[in-house]
Formats: C-alpha cells, structure tokens, sequence
C-alpha cells in the first residue's frame, strides 16, 4: 500500500465510547455506548453482578432479561433500524425505540448490539472500509479469553478488518502517560487509577501485564461526586439543584485541598475569592444564580475521607492504593509505588495528584520508620519513592494511550491480520505480543 | 441506517459546534479518513479561529485530468488556500470573518463536510456535460449517418480511487455510463455479493422501471476495450456497470445523482457486512436454542453451571 | 416433513439407539489410559462397522461405533455456493462454542460437516434418548435454518439494491 491508512483506535467504556485514529491527540467522537432499537429496550442479560455495581441505574434493572425479540420478527429489515450514541439517547425519548447499553462493567454482555454498535461506528461515525484499515480496540483487565475470540470473530469474520490489536485499557492508560514530562523511562510498570463515570479501579501492572489478582475496585466515582454536590446544594436550598447543575459546578469549580479544616478558614478569611456563583440558564430564556461554596473541596474529598458521603464503604483512596501495591509481588512494588498514573475523568481535580502522592508517601514513611524501629534502629531504609502522575491526557487515557502505540511504525507488526485469522481461527487472539514493551521503541 | 451519508459527519459536527455563536474557538489537529483512501486533515496551524481543512485524495492527479479544480473552485471559491504540504487540496474558514446569516452559515459548513464528494464529482461532471452536448450534436443526424465520433461517445474517464478498484465513466450521445469495478478480499464477500448485484441487476425490471440499468460481469464490459490496467476472468473482480438513461441527467437531477452514485462501493460493502453481522445473531440465537435443547438430556437434579458478570463459571452447591 | 426426511429421520434415531449401547472401557493400548476408541483406533476389536445412512446424495449421516463412543457425522444438504458458505459459517460458528456443546466434535470428519462424539461418559451423565433427540432435531432445524438465512440473503440483497436505486427514480 502507497500511503498507510492511520490505525482506527476504539475504545468502548460502560458509559462512553471513543473512536478516532491513531495519531490524533484526541478521539474523533465520543459518544454513550447505547444503542437504540426497535421495540422496548433492555435486552440481553440479567443485571448480574460480579464487580461492583455501585450506582446501576435503575433503568438497568428494570429492562429484565427478555429475550431480543423473536426471530419470526426480524425477517424484515429491524436490524438496519436503530441508533447509536447521542442519536440512540434522543430516538429513545421518542416513542418505538428501546434504549439498551451493550456493555456492562466494562465487559460486551450482548453481542447482537454490540456488533451493530461497531457496523455503525464504523460506517456512519468513522466512514472507513475495514478492509482499508488496522483495529485497535480494548479491553477491561481480567476479561475472559472467550470474550476476546468473540470479539474477533465480529472484527474479521463481519467487517474484515485488515488487522486486529486488543488492548488492555490499564497498559493503555500508562503508555498515555509517556507524554508527562515526569516520566523518563518509558516502562510499563505502574499502578493505574482509573475513575471513570460508574466505578473506580486500582490496577497495579508489572511490565506490561496486569497483576490480576492485586485489583481492588472502589465503588465511588464520578456520578458520586455529582450526586454529593447535589446534596449539597439541596441542603442550602439553593435555586436550582439538578443533576445537570450539579455536574456543571462539579466540573467547572472543584478542586482537591490538602487540609480541610484549613481550607474551611480559608474561606471564611477571603470569602470573596473563594465562594463562586454560577449562572444556570433555562432554555425559556431566564436565568438564575446559584452559589457554590465549600462543596468546591468537599465533593472531590469522598475519595480521601469516603465517610462524609457514604455510611457502607469507608477506605481511603490512598489506603487502597497502598494495599493493592503491598499485594503484588514484591519485586515489582518499587516500581509500582514510583509510577502512579491517573486516568479518566474523575481524577482530573486540580491538586488531585499532589494529594494523592502526599497521602500514600505519608502511608509508607510511617511503615518504614516503625519497621526501623522494630529493627532497633540497627538498619536504615533508604527510603521508597512516590509518585503520582499527572497529564494532560488523563481524560480520555486509555484511548490517547492506543492512539500513541498505534501510530508507531512497528504497531502492523504486533496486529494479527486477516491471513492470520483465516489460517488459525479466532483462538489467535488469546495472545498479543506486548505493545511498546521492551525492545519496541 | 440504510442509506450512506454524502457528507463527512466529523467536518459537519465540528464546524457547526465552532460556527455556534457561543461557542469558545479552540484548537484542533486531527487526521481523519473517510471511505475511499480519502485522508482529512483539520487544523487551525495560525490561530485558533483559522480552521485550515485539508484533503488529500489518491487519484487527485486523475481528478484534476477531468476538471477537479473548476468544481472545486466553483463549490469554495474564496476559501480556497494553497494546499498544505502532503495534501492535494485545502480551504479554509477564518471564525471572525463568517457569512452574517445563519443560512449561510449552514451552506458553508454543508458545502465543506461535502468536500470529498465535490472533489469526485468532476469526472462526472463533466461526462454530463459531453452527453449534452453529444446529444446535440446527434440530433441532427439518424443513426446510420452519424460521424464516428458521436456514435462511439466520448473517452473513458478512468477514476483508480482504491488500490485495484477505480471507476470509468463514458458519456455517449444517449446515455452515461458509469461502471466500477470492485474486488472482494474474502470468499465470503464475494458470494453473498454476487447476490446482492444479482438483486440489484433484476430490480429494475421488477419493481423500480425508471432506475439506472445495471449490469454486472466478471470479465471487463466491451465500453473498457483498450483501457490499459484492467483484470479479469477470475472471479475476484467483478465490473458493475450504470447505464444513466436522459432522464437521469437532467441539469436538475444531476447534482443528486452524482453524490447518489459516488456512494455505490460503499454502500454495497457496508450491506454486505451488515448482513454478516445480521446472520450472526441468528446463529447466535440459534446455538442458544440447540444448547437448550442439550441441556434438556441433563437429568434434573443435576447441579447447575452459572456464570458471574466477569465470564467466570461456578457451580452453586446444592 | 417432507416425505423422505421422515424416514431418513427414523432411520437415523434408531441406528443412533442401537449405537449408544456403551459401556466403561480401559484403554487396552496404554496403561490408565480411557479413551474413545473409534478416535484412538488402537484396538481394531472394539470398534465395530461404520454405518452410513443417506437420504441423497447430498445429504448423509456416518455413524461410526465402538464398544465406549460413538461417532456421528453429518453432512448437510448445500445446494449452491450460497449455502456452501452458509453451512460452513455455521458449523464453524458451533464448533467454535464446542465446549459449551460437550459431545460437540471440533473438528468434522473428513467429507462431513459436523461431527459429534458421544462417549460413555456423555451416556452415564445425560439421557441416552434425550441426546438422540438432540442430534435429530439439530439435523432438522440445521437445514430450515440455512434455508431461512438464505432467504433472508435474498429478501436483503432486493431490498438493498431497491433503496439503492429508487433515489434515481
């Protein structure tokens, strides 16, 4: 081929889904991971639960496990109509369309949906041939091997890819963070902290490889935060206290303080500097001012003091973080501790890093002195360094990552191809050989 | 979705959001591609309200052969700049310096996101034109006395858009002919092609009478003799042709008729994917009945297999 | 049912009855060993004669037992291209689940379709006659369901080519 055709990265989350090329610096469309279909939604696979399901919509829950509808039904042209993304949310306001999410916790529950979520994605929102073009697509950690020759067998059989790369979205998340220019060596050892809309993970990986059985999730994440201002601001009484509104002032005015209760007499010395309005405009025309106040650091601070929102789950983030690395093989933990990267959209409060690293520092300076002196003071420790990184393409991390790797010249190389595919089946796919691993650049 | 859009969706999206009055102009880099080895680049290189649009086409030398450069000066006039370097074509729009009418506005971003479509418009247009004036030129002979030139119609406009696949249009003094040759990668594709052009072959004469006839061969049709480059026999390739009746050129239809036309490839292939994935979920649904029926041997009592949202198997205990 | 699918049919279940006698047996080749012998094949006296009923010339059914498994190979009716590739999607796609399918053989026996092994583990768990009744339902439904798809194909394919075109109309 005269010219190569960038690299197509998808990245299908629970709640959104980023597409784009390889190359670019952020994903061409992001969009909800829903699809819109004839007849009432819901279909496919009970609401079960293995990971935590903190904050399932309860729309989830009621959808039921209906089959998809009969075959007898479906001889016409009912799998040609539907939506998906933003156009699946407003067709399903409307009557005749069901709204149904192919993706739970992070794993494809239903395939049907899923495999038409990707022809339209494909087709309508990238306008590429597959044929033309290598698929760089991701995965949750621990995702079972069936799920990946199931995805395959969709990628190669359906659409004919030219070639197929699955990632997992934590290595993904680490290569993003190549760009800080905190980061020298560009290994893949590190702890991810992923907060995205739904649930946050702590996923430790050691070269390359997701140390599967160190994850820890923790069941507080952004749609929390938004339903902590929320309260908040029903509390004051404020004017208006909407979802929306709440999500607004949770993304435009908060931030992460290092202390509380200094932060608290910092605003009642300089309340005009600190206390902000916000102007909600309806779409009739008015407008009213809604007052943000100390939730600007409280909301954000459940992941550090998880007591002042919930009554059930109480560990600190940094407390987890920290026990996650103490479980992994301890080897590994050095560098675990030296590269903690951040990403999706909950962790993109300012300060959030800085806090981040003092707390687990704090955690491991302590254990290090009362070893010392359990020692009796007779060996020293050299000490252990900690640290979080921040970047600017914490965001979409994951996919930003994938579009890193998948623009380098030696990505084709570590894709199976159609040929592939065709000579072997879809058990290729169980084994990848590691992208921007050692000896790649 | 039935229907191929015209018009890129990125370009459109992206333009509108920006021309919004309340909209903070930002800056973008993103290179995308579009069907048919068609790469855009969308940049704003000197400020954030200068939003440069590159494209770059594979066969733009061919395109420019047949008159690219008039559409596309006609289609963007004053927007046009000099092409960035490694891209064929560029415009671009300055945010401070918008038509005042929102109705203007939408053209513009229309006429943009059609980008593509305009640059391979030409070929097309301009074997209309020669039928017009074929067509002229023949009405004043019969049949029998017409000068070899009209008779035979025009040259053929060889468009290579894709590795092996291109389009010919030929204009006659009765009829444009537009023929595509396409090539499936996989066996599969190719059967359930061939079905697909047998139904797109006999349409016409079943249900749509004033549709294009559409004809479709293996080997190269008799309007391509002498075309170098051209594959045939195996059954890998196959050469659709349009025959676009008067009725189809018309000054008015045309502008619709060519975008419709341009999408053809695509939407063939993007069908015949679509039907793939259509009878896996039938197999799908179908393994799920035969498993069913399996499981049915199982005697009662026997302890059952569940699976947690992770994929894992367990059994419950009895 | 059409008239020679009943009979086929009936032909099948009872050799498939009369096949699924098995009983526990040690491998005589290697020591702890238990394996299907007509895999194996190791020791010629326990495997007995292959049996072949055909409906067409088409359409067939190899039922190959021994004194532990039995193995049945089917081959589908494919009439054209288009349900030659639809049968062998569609055994692909089953065999690709084989391991939800126990008696589901990955690979078919050279000039079949698809292939089942059912040994005598798979009699002692599940209910011979029920696992009969799988095999002759799954030959029934295969062969409406390659039918059905290809109709569809076709419904498609007109109904594809006519969106196509009515635009120019």
């Amino acid at each position: 081929m005269a010219t190569q055709t960038p690299a197509v990265v998808m990245d299908n989350g629970t709640g959104y889904s980023k597409l784009g090329f390889a190359g670019n610096d952020s994903p061409s469309f992001v969009f909800p991971t829903a699809i819109a279909t004839k007849g009432p939604g819901g279909g496919g696979g009970s609401a079960g639960s293995g990971r935590p399901a903190v904050g399932n919509k309860p729309s989830f829950l009621t959808g039921g496990a209906g089959p998809t509808g009969h075959l007898s039904a479906k001889r016409g042209t009912e799998d040609l109509d539907f939506f998906i993304g933003d156009e699946a949310l407003t067709a399903s306001a409307g009557p005749g369309y069901g709204l149904s999410y192919p993706i739970r916790h992070g794993q494809i529950e239903n395939w049907d949906q899923m495999e038409r979520f990707w022809s339209n994605s494909i087709f309508k929102y990238l306008r590429v041939e597959p044929e033309d073009h290598y698929f760089l697509l991701t995965e949750p950690p621990l995702n079972p091997p069936e799920n990946r020759e199931n995805t395959a067998e969709i990628m190669f059989e359906s659409f004919n890819c030219a070639g197929l790369y699955i990632a997992v979205q934590a290595v993904l998340a680490l290569a993003a963070s190549w760009t800080s220019s905190k980061v020298q060596d560009r290994s893949l050892t590190g702890t991810v902290i992923d907060s995205g809309e739904g649930v946050t993970h702590v996923i430790p990986v050691a070269e390359g490889y997701v140390i599967g059985s160190s994850i820890k999730s923790i069941p507080i994440a952004g749609r929390d935060i938004t339903y902590f201002v929320q309260s908040l601001l029903r509390d004051r009484g404020e004017p208006d206290s909407s979802l929306k509104t709440a999500e607004r002032i949770k993304e435009e005015f908060c931030y992460v303080c290092p202390d509380i209760v200094k932060e608290f007499a910092r605003f009642d010395r300089e309340p005009e500097d600190r206390f902000k309005k916000y102007e909600v405009k309806h779409p009739n025309g008015r407008s009213v001012s809604v007052d943000v106040g100390y939730e600007r650091f409280l909301a954000p601070e459940i992941f550090f003091n998880p007591e002042i929102y919930s009554s059930d789950f109480l560990t600190p983030l940094p407390t987890i973080v920290d026990s996650v690395i103490q479980s992994s093989p301890i080897d590994v933990r050095r560098g675990l501790y030296k590269n903690i990267v951040l990403s999706g959209g909950s962790t993109l409060y300012n300060q959030f890093g800085r806090r981040l690293q003092r707390d687990i520092r704090h955690l491991v300076d302590a254990r290090i002195a009362a070893s010392e002196v359990r020692a009796g003071n007779a060996a020293k420790s050299g000490g252990l360094d900690v640290q979080v990184i921040t970047h600017r393409r914490q965001r979409h991390g994951p996919w930003f990552g994938g579009s890193l790797l998948g623009q380098t010249p030696e990505f084709r190389s570590y894709c199976h191809t159609k040929a592939e595919y065709d000579e072997i089946g879809p058990s290729i796919v169980r084994k990848f050989a590691l992208l921007g691993g050692p000896g790649s650049t | 979705m039935l229907l191929l859009d015209y018009q890129n969706v990125l370009i459109e999206s992206l333009l509108k959001d920006r021309f919004s009055p309340d909209s903070t102009p930002s800056s973008i880099d993103q290179v995308v591609s579009d069907f048919d080895n068609v790469t855009f680049h969308i940049s704003t290189p000197n400020s954030k309200t200068q939003i440069l649009i590159s494209i770059a086409v594979k066969c733009y030398p061919e395109l420019v052969k047949y008159g690219a450069d008039a559409v596309l000066q006609r289609e963007y006039g004053p927007y046009i700049v000099a092409p960035e370097q490694g891209y064929d074509f560029s415009v671009q729009v300055d945010l401070e310096n918008l038509p005042a009418e929102q109705e203007e506005k939408d053209d513009l971003i229309r006429r943009i996101s059609l980008l593509k479509r305009n640059a391979m418009a030409a070929p097309f247009e301009q074997a209309f034109d020669e039928y017009t004036s074929l067509a002229e030129q023949a009405s004043h002979y019969t049949s029998e006395t017409a000068p070899q030139g009209v008779r035979e119609g025009g040259e053929v406009r060889a468009i290579h858009y894709r590795d092996q696949e291109a389009i010919y249009v030929k204009a006659s003094h009765d009829r444009v002919t537009v023929i595509f040759s396409t090539v499936f990668s996989d066996e599969t594709d190719r059967i359930y092609g061939k079905v697909f052009l047998q139904e797109f072959v006999d349409a016409r004469r079943r249900a749509i009478q004033n549709a294009p006839q559409v004809l479709f061969r293996n080997d190269p049709p008799l309007e391509l003799q002498g075309i170098p480059g051209l594959q045939s026999g195996k059954d890998k390739i196959g050469y659709i042709t349009f025959v676009l009746f008067p009725r189809h050129l018309t000054p008015q239809r045309r502008y619709e008729v060519i975008s419709h036309i341009q999408t053809f490839r695509d939407y063939f292939h993007y069908h015949i994917k679509a039907s793939k994935a259509y009878i896996h979920s039938r197999m799908r649904k179908r393994t799920a009945d035969f498993l069913q029926i399996l499981r049915r041997a199982r005697p009662e009592a026997e302890e059952k297999e569940r699976k947690t949202a992770s994929g894992r198997t367990f059994r419950v205990q009895a | 049912m059409s008239q020679s699918l009943r009979p086929y049919l009936s032909a099948v279940r009872s050799t498939l009855t009369a096949a699924l006698s098995l009983s526990n047996f040690a491998s005589q080749a290697s020591e702890r060993h238990n394996v299907p012998e007509i895999e194996a094949k190791t020791s010629p006296e326990v495997v007995l004669n292959p049996l072949t009923v055909s409906r067409n010339q088409e359409e067939r059914v190899l039922v190959e037992p021994s004194v532990n498994s039995v193995r049945v190979s089917l081959r589908i009716k494919q009439a054209d291209e288009i349900e030659h590739i639809l049968v062998h999607k569609f055994t692909r796609f089953l065999t690709q689940r084989a391991e939800a399918f126990f008696i589901l053989r990955r690979k078919p026996v050279p000039g079949y379709d698809i292939s089942f092994l059912i040994t005598n583990f798979h009699t002692e768990e599940m209910l011979k006659h029920k696992l009969v009744d799988f095999i002759i339902q799954f030959m029934e439904e295969v062969d409406k369901e390659i039918s059905e798809m290809k109709l569809f194909l076709n419904a498609r394919a007109r109904f594809v080519a006519e969106s196509f075109l009515t635009p120019f109309d």
